[in-house]
């Protein structure tokens, strides 16, 4: 091999994390292990969001020299599945550590067919590399929570693999003969035979730069859930390739509240055209709009019934629909705060409440009837606008026990319950 | 002359003690009845009522069992003998048939009664000779059943088997209001829907469905998996005569069962015991008005969601087990009265206990009977958008339009563009549909134009929003 290749393998690590779990109304830990690569010399590792996350409590990494150092969050993006930690700056100082950086190739270069090879720690086998070609260099797959419970996917397309990709991989790199990272290891078809993805480079450098700057990606949200026109062009009379059929609109929404509806055609963002004739197009769209300053008014292009007209929508901040988590283990309660989006996806008036993840059998939660799935909207009368009021009630409920009244929606069904001591 | 004069009780000892002994004599004539002849009077109270529900594609026959309630011949049958969504127009050749005979004739469905929920239908008038209305074995002396009586009824086997009737029997082992005084007995005591008697013969209840059975199954490969059990033929569970004999005039004015009394208050939750007594609410029960309607007499009363309902006509609400009975009860109390009527609430919100006069009013259009039609080269039916379908989509009243999809058939044209049943239509071609009209005329315009290869439709499901395209060749 290359000795671009062999510096490449002095710079991937097993990663392992023991996190956080609000499971079953208390804190677990769960320990997980995956890969990363080095990016830089003050230790910088990229890995998978579904690796490492702001659950982590303790992150290890096992050096190409099998030395082991401690390492800290940076960010994650758990929409392109992609975290960054720092190793230990004290610690590789005093134990005089060493490693191998790697560096991006282009992977918007790729082409279906060439020769990549995967490396990782598979099921804990470090130093494993594996080989095979690009299947497809732009495949498009969105999954609403992908990343442990979150949803990934719809900003960007994935590189597919025949390298042979299993847990453990996740987080490691995919590169290229000359040992140049053009992506990271996300994923695999279970129960396939050799379909695995990965993000690419060039969406990768990105994001790093963007979570060391800010520790975190700020995206835009308008609401627009676009569809491919695929071969409705005829149908909406729109030349080839313009525009992309806006499938739906998210209720409450800044597009909705613009008076955009489903079954509109979106025909330029800004000024710019579109064309989202094919699934893959969809992401690098999405992409245009999340990019955009939060707060900002963009302009769109719209199609309806032979009109067009233009229309300004305002920008908010993209959300994730999996809130907060937070653990009253006296009650037995694992909890998620509502989200907005969350609120939007089920309907509910507003982001109110939190969701039951979990309760502990035998505890207040439980004994008193509620159950995962349940929306808790009031505590001892109080709305439950934010995680905080809810932390407040409990504290004074550990310092003073006293019967609570709590009322929570299952369904649609408002249902009140006793918590009692 | 003597003159006739009334026995007065505290005249007449000697005439006390003649009407003492002839009802003594008549009770030890009924006990000295045989079983088997009072099973054979009282078979003809039953009937075997067949029909079948028209859909799209198929004629699906139904089988269920009546008891005769008056000379006329008219039957009920049990309230989950027909489907909530099937409209009367899909109903056709109702049959009577007779037990232990090849008996039969005709019949006319006659709609269902909103309280009891029992479908009346009405035998031709050649069988009512040989059926006797349950009536006759009312005895308004009979003394109600009690725990452990021994009380018995009838079975009818199926069509192949002439619809033999054979003889069930048990003892009740519980007796609970449901909100219905109900009794349940430790075996089989009748079929589903037929009258059931004490020892005497006497008419002491109705059989409802039976209650599922919680069982373990064992086979070679599972060990011990729950499943419940429900006999569909039989029965241990009736209802008291008490809740069945001053109903039984309640045949419905005409076939469609309105008027429907309608509150508006959607998903009443019965609190439990733990928060009745951490709201002061001490043995009474209380329900939770999860939200309400808009438009609704309970609105309109200014009744609000999350309000916890306490009091009807000015009675705490009555402690039922299990706690759901509660919402039953409520529901039959609306059930009972008809639009117009009040029906006055207290209410908790918060703190404070609030008192309405609700005039409850007529339920908007039911699923059952919703403007629909079939179109079958593109392969659906589609159906008017009702006021339930508003409430489950939250649409508010001034945004619903549209077409709902009732049905698809498999592989049509509308299968294959991804159509589902309870899709919402709201455009057709491009064109906002708004009434269950346009969208007729608009799909038969479709369908009766030849040279139509497709037709896009802009539909909504749950949150989604999606433009389907159904191709028609």
């Amino acid at each position: 091999m290359s000795g671009g290749f062999n510096r490449l393998l002095g710079a991937v690590v097993r990663i392992d994390v023991r996190e956080i779990a609000f499971e079953q109304g208390a804190r677990r830990f769960v320990a997980g292990v995956g890969s990363g690569v080095i990016l830089s010399k003050d230790g910088l590792v990229l890995t998978n969001a579904h690796v490492a996350s702001p659950h982590a409590v303790e992150i290890s990494i096992t050096l190409p020299s099998l030395e082991r150092v401690g390492a800290k969050l940076v960010g994650w993006d758990h929409w392109t599945d992609l975290a960054l930690i720092r190793l230990d700056p004290d610690e590789l100082q005093r134990r005089h550590l060493t490693f191998q950086t790697a560096s991006f190739g282009n992977s918007d270069a790729l082409f279906p067919g060439q020769t990549v090879y995967a490396v990782g720690t598979p099921y804990g086998l470090t130093r494993t590399v594996t080989k095979g070609i690009i299947s497809n260099s732009r495949r498009y797959f969105e999954d609403v929570e992908g990343v442990r419970g979150y949803e990934t996917g719809a900003f960007n397309t994935w590189l597919q693999t025949d390298a042979a990709i299993n847990p453990g991989n996740s987080g490691g790199p995919l590169v290229t003969e000359d040992g140049k990272v053009i992506g990271i290891n996300s994923r695999g078809f279970v129960g396939a035979d050799n379909l695995g993805f990965a993000i690419p480079a060039n969406v990768a450098r990105r994001i790093v730069a963007g979570l060391v700057a800010e520790g975190t990606i700020v995206r835009s949200y308008i609401g627009l859930v676009p569809g491919t026109l695929q071969d409705l062009e005829r149908f909406y009379a729109l030349a080839l390739n313009t525009g992309v059929l806006i499938s739906s609109v998210d209720p409450g929404s800044p597009a909705a509240r613009a008076g955009l509806r489903g079954g509109d055609i979106l025909l330029a963002i800004d000024s710019k055209a579109t064309d989202g004739r094919f699934p893959e197009q969809l992401p690098p769209i999405q992409n245009q709009i999340a990019s955009l300053p939060v707060g900002s008014t963009v302009v769109l292009g719209i199609k309806r019934s032979g009109l067009t007209l233009t229309v300004p929508v305002v920008t908010e901040r993209l959300e994730s629909r999996v809130g907060e988590e937070w653990a009253f283990e006296k009650w037995g309660l694992s909890v998620r705060k509502v989200s907005r989006a969350y609120a939007r996806e089920n309907q509910l008036d507003d982001a109110t409440g939190v969701i039951v993840i979990g309760v502990q059998p035998g505890y207040p939660a439980a004994v008193a009837g509620l159950a995962a799935g349940d929306v808790v909207t009031r505590v001892d009368q109080q709305p439950l606008g934010t995680l905080d009021v809810m932390k407040a009630i409990y504290q004074r409920f550990e310092a003073k026990a006293e019967p609570l009244l709590v009322e929570a929606r299952r369904e649609r069904r408002v249902t009140l319950y006793v918590l009692k001591p | 002359m003597r003159r006739p004069h009334l026995i007065r009780p505290a005249q007449s000892w000697a005439g006390i003690l003649r009407i003492a002994a002839l009802a003594l004599a008549a009770l030890a004539a009924l006990r000295s009845a045989e079983l088997p002849d009072l099973f054979a009077e009282r078979v003809k109270s039953c009937a075997t009522v067949e029909f079948l529900v028209e859909t799209e594609l198929e004629r699906q026959p139904v089988t269920a069992l009546g008891v005769c309630i008056d000379d006329e011949g008219t039957l009920i049958l049990q309230s989950s003998v027909i489907g909530a969504r099937v409209a009367v127009r899909q109903l056709k050749d109702f049959k009577v048939y007779l037990p232990d005979s090849a008996v039969s004739g005709g019949g006319e469905y006659l709609g269902q009664d909103v309280l009891t929920g029992w479908h009346f239908v009405r035998a031709e008038p050649r069988l009512r000779a040989s059926l006797v209305p349950v009536t006759r074995w009312v005895r308004a002396d009979a003394p109600e059943p009690r725990l452990t009586d021994e009380v018995w009824g009838i079975g009818l086997r199926a069509k192949d088997e002439d619809f033999r009737s054979y003889f069930l029997m048990g003892r009740i082992g519980l007796i609970q209001p449901m909100p219905q005084l109900t009794a349940i007995a430790g075996s089989e005591i009748g079929g589903p829907g037929l009258p059931v008697f004490n020892r005497d013969g006497a008419f002491v209840g109705l059989g409802l469905n039976s209650f599922g059975q919680n069982f373990l199954m064992f086979s070679r490969r599972e060990r011990g998996q729950p499943v419940v059990l429900v006999n569909v033929e039989e029965t241990s569970v009736f209802l008291f005569a008490r809740e069945v004999v001053p109903y039984l005039g309640r045949r419905p004015r005409d076939v469609s069962g309105r008027p429907l009394p309608w509150l508006g208050a959607f998903g009443l939750e019965p609190v439990d015991p733990e928060v009745a007594r951490f709201l002061k609410l001490e043995n009474q029960a209380a329900l939770v008005v999860s939200e309400v309607l808009e438009g609704s007499p309970a609105e309109k009363a200014g009744i609000r969601g999350h309000d916890i309902i306490v009091a009807l006509d000015g009675r705490p609400l009555p402690r039922l087990k299990p706690d759901s009975v509660v919402a039953a009860f409520l529901e039959r109390e609306i059930d009972r009265r008809l639009p117009g009527d009040e029906f006055p609430l207290a209410v908790l919100r918060g703190t404070q206990r609030l008192e309405f006069k609700v005039v409850l009013g007529d339920e908007p259009r039911i699923i059952r009977e919703a403007d629909r039609r079939y179109f079958e080269k593109i392969g659906f039916t589609v159906r008017e958008f009702l006021y339930g379908d508003g409430v489950a989509r939250r649409v508010r009243a001034a945004e619903r339009a549209g077409v709902i999809v009732d049905f698809v058939k498999p592989n049509s044209p509308a299968a294959m563009a991804g159509l589902a049943a309870d899709d919402w239509i709201r455009e057709i071609d491009g064109r906002e549909i708004r009434t269950c009209a346009e969208a007729f005329a608009a799909l038969a315009a479709l369908e009766g134009d030849p040279q139509r290869l497709e037709f896009v439709a802009l539909t909504s499901r749950g949150t989604d929003t999606a433009v389907r395209r159904v191709k028609l060749k």
